[in-house]
């Protein structure tokens, strides 16, 4: 069975993005770090940077704010996780070649997540990172489908459906 | 740009700045790269009149559903129209990874 690809994150971050920073340039998928200079001067500095891609790390996305590089990450599962990534990250932007047009410019952080609790804003405000709520309708119906998953009634329905898929020869 | 400048092909590590005015989901009927079955898949199609600030007529495609989730957002009421998009390609196949600039547009 083809299970299929939500990017619930990626769309989280797209909307979030066109809902609060419009006005202002946005790009998702951002790799930070520095490239390494003995590869960067025998590859040349395009070459380089795309060698580098797959072992670099990945903001979900960064706005050019007239003042300020904003770094944000949306999560839905494993919020903790994103928090955490966040300053790690911010210390990785001022030797991010594809940001230096944007330097110097001081770095805020934004952790976008569906829901939030005071251990999580205890965490994000002393990590110096703002927690946004962003919880539509359809991320909701995506939690709740993951939580009713590993119910035991979805689980002997789901064994059922599995049963009569091998009886039937069916993929 | 592909050689008659109907269809903008990205290169991996090459960023190219569009200007989308109109969209459609087309369903085409493509060979699996791992079975080399036909099969179907949902195709993301944008019109571009602008390629690198130069006028043209041409189609940016993807069946990527990350970079389908990454203009998803921009898709209702054609509000892609109020920015220029800059996608840059790196890797192929399932290493595939784009990173997607939104600039908006000032009138």
């Amino acid at each position: 069975m083809t299970r299929k690809n939500q990017q619930v994150e990626t769309r989280m971050v797209s909307e979030y993005l066109v809902q609060q920073y419009s006005k202002f340039p946005a790009m998702q998928a951002v790799p930070l770090g520095a490239i390494d200079n003995a590869l960067m001067a025998t590859a040349g500095y395009q070459k380089a940077i795309g060698l580098s891609r797959p072992y670099r790390p990945e903001a979900d996305a960064i706005v050019i704010l007239p003042n300020y590089l904003l770094l944000i990450e949306a999560k839905v599962w494993n919020v903790v996780n994103g928090l955490a990534k966040l300053p790690l990250y911010k210390s990785l932007v001022p030797t991010t070649p594809e940001l230096q047009q944007y330097m110097p410019r001081d770095i805020l952080m934004e952790l976008v997540v569906g829901t939030t609790n005071s251990n999580l804003q205890t965490m994000a405000t002393q990590m110096g990172v703002s927690i946004k709520l962003y919880n539509p309708a359809w991320l909701q119906d995506v939690v709740n489908s993951m939580n009713v998953y590993w119910t035991a009634d979805y689980q002997a329905e789901r064994q059922r459906k599995l049963a009569m898929r091998k009886t039937l020869g069916v993929d | 740009m592909s050689p008659l400048g109907n269809y903008v092909i990205l290169q991996s590590g090459v960023p190219e700045r569009m200007h989308f005015t109109d969209d459609h989901v087309e369903v085409r009927t493509v060979t699996d790269n791992v079975t080399l079955k036909p099969k179907q898949v949902n195709v993301q199609i944008f019109s571009v009149d602008r390629l690198n600030g130069a006028p043209v007529a041409a189609q940016f495609s993807t069946m990527s559903e990350s970079l389908y989730a990454k203009f998803a957002a921009y898709l209702p009421n054609q509000q892609y129209r109020n920015f220029d998009f800059i996608v840059t390609q790196n890797g192929s196949g399932y290493t595939t990874r784009y990173m997607v600039q939104a600039i908006p547009l000032t009138k």
